[in-house]
């Protein structure tokens, strides 16, 4: 697996302008749109034509044909996935053979399309059981799980609220030098506690955005991205384990907040990239809720098991600390693309074109993401 | 924490014999495998453990232990104003059960011991929930 394949193009709508324009009422476009910008965004950055794309995958929110169509592609393999496991099976499909450039692309209508992560019609619930079945006792919403997680965790270990703080402040240092985040204004510990409770213990800066976009990235087989690209940013190692028992009564999140399957997939990532936590220049985490990092930070042997809050205060996850973490503002500030995003900011930063907010001599950069009971994890890495 | 209504419940294959059994006789029963005894919610097709089909509805104790909590201090549901608490015990029988405290804490529960109450909510539902013991 190691550089087999790289990613060689990067595109995305442009989510601060569209957040103002759904915001003042207007719909800019739907998902098959938004997906469609990035694409095109993509193509240009690849520097490559459509024709020269033979695979694609699309993300959840979009039907496969009805984006392919739109894209006006013809291709001899394709897929639908999130994020994550998108890059997974576009490194297969290109390791097995059935494709050798492979597009992927993600459209979201999800603000101005009103969809619901909570209450009466919230989206996702006849997928995951957790998200509807406990309705009749008023527990709904993704945050709420996370809250509930967050709880337990910091009884268990004694982390305060105002050590999970750091997450929100660490990322508004790193949106606040991204142009393309929506939420640019810097806060402070005591701005983040004195903001309301949505369910407590998670306050509103916990909490990610919900906002329109698109992203695409191209992955190329490693002799072709290695003609295509000038800078191509690799793939050094993939991994995942999945844990589903018991999932509808919060079993392992609750119990082991995902530990065990983090430290599978950190075994087996770090193993594969012949590297360790400390040979990490930039971290980035699926951060639907602040409370994925302090997880993340332990679950892949970042900081020892309960010291997660310790290690966010002392060694710092912000820019200049010792684990920069989701420095483009991640979901909580840059935009909601349900990790898409988190992907782009991997190889801008092993590119070298995150200006004010670039981790200097970034060359590994771990992406962690744990949605719905899969922990997944990919290394990028840069020449 | 008033509500007038339930909010919708899970009726899939499974489902009813639990809130059958609630509006009989006011006891909450869960599936109990008859060929290992695991003790099984939310309900479903076959043993989590064996995987055999074979399952008694068998009462519990009613006993649990809190294991995490949260207030609610949003709106999500229109039969749930805010704020109000959910709670997961864990039932002394095994699996985690998400569910309310009668009253809102007022200070952390995590580790209390908790029993059973069976609430009859405005539409007739009668819902599981817990209070506090010691
Ligand atoms: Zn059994």
């Amino acid at each position: 697996m190691r550089r087999s394949a790289a990613v060689i193009g990067i595109g995305h709508s442009d989510w601060v302008a569209d957040w103002h324009r759904v915001r003042a009422g207007e719909r800019p476009g739907d998902c098959y749109h938004y997906g469609a910008v990035a694409f095109r965004n993509a193509l240009k950055d690849a520097g490559i034509k459509r024709d020269q794309i033979d695979g694609l995958i699309v993300g959840p929110t979009t039907a496969y044909e009805r984006m392919a169509e739109v894209l006006h592609m013809d291709v001899r393999w394709g897929d639908q996935a999130d994020a994550v496991l998108s890059v997974l099976q576009a490194v297969q499909a290109i390791e097995t053979g059935a494709a050798e450039v492979v597009a992927l692309v993600y459209g979201n209508d999800q603000r101005s399309a009103g969809t619901q992560y909570g209450g009466p019609q919230a989206m996702g619930g006849d997928l995951f059981l957790s998200y509807v079945y406990h309705a009749p006792w008023g527990m709904t919403s993704q945050g709420a799980l996370y809250a509930m997680t967050f709880r337990a965790y910091a009884e268990r270990y004694g982390i305060s609220e105002r050590d999970l703080g750091h997450v929100a402040v660490a990322q508004r240092q790193g949106s606040a030098r991204n142009p393309n985040a929506i939420q640019r204004k810097e806060i402070t510990l005591d701005d983040y506690m004195a903001a309301r409770y949505i369910t407590e213990p998670l306050r509103l800066f916990d909490y990610c955005l919900i906002n329109d976009g698109g992203v695409a990235l191209i992955i190329a087989e490693a002799s072709i991205a290695r003609k295509l690209a000038e800078n191509p940013v690799w793939i050094e190692a993939t991994g995942r384990f999945d844990l589903n028992r018991a999932a509808t009564s919060l079993e392992p999140r609750l119990t082991d907040f995902y530990r065990p399957a983090q430290q599978h997939v950190a075994q087996e990532v770090f193993n594969r990239a012949g590297i360790g936590p400390k040979d990490i220049d930039v971290f980035q985490v699926y951060d639907s809720f602040s409370v994925h990092v302090p997880l993340a930070l332990e679950g892949y042997g970042y900081c020892g098991v309960g010291e997660a809050g310790k290690f966010m205060s002392e060694q710092g996850i912000g820019l200049g600390g010792a684990l920069p973490t989701n420095t483009s503002g991640g979901h909580l500030s840059e935009t909601y693309m349900q990790g898409w995003a988190h992907q782009i900011e991997c190889v801008r930063q092993l590119r070298g074109e995150c200006g004010d907010r670039q981790v200097a001599n970034a060359r590994r950069v771990h992406y962690s993401s744990d949605v719905a009971g899969k922990a997944v994890s990919i290394i990028y890495g840069s020449d | 924490m008033q509500v007038d209504k339930t909010p919708p419940r899970i009726m899939g294959l499974y489902d009813a014999p639990m809130w059958q059994f609630l509006d009989d006789d006011r006891a909450l029963r869960l599936q109990c495998c008859s060929d290992c005894g695991t003790w099984r919610y939310p309900p479903g097709p076959v043993c989590p453990e064996c995987l055999s089909s074979a399952s008694e509805w068998k009462p519990v104790s009613g006993g649990g232990t809190v294991i995490s909590w949260v207030m609610f201090r949003k709106e999500y549901l229109p039969e749930y104003p805010a704020p109000y608490n959910v709670v997961a015990v864990r039932l002394d029988e095994g699996p985690i059960m998400i569910s309310n405290l009668v009253e809102d804490p007022a200070e952390n529960v995590i580790g209390r011991k908790v029993t059973l109450v069976v609430v009859d909510m405005a539409d007739g539902v009668k819902l599981p929930r817990f209070k506090v013991v010691e």
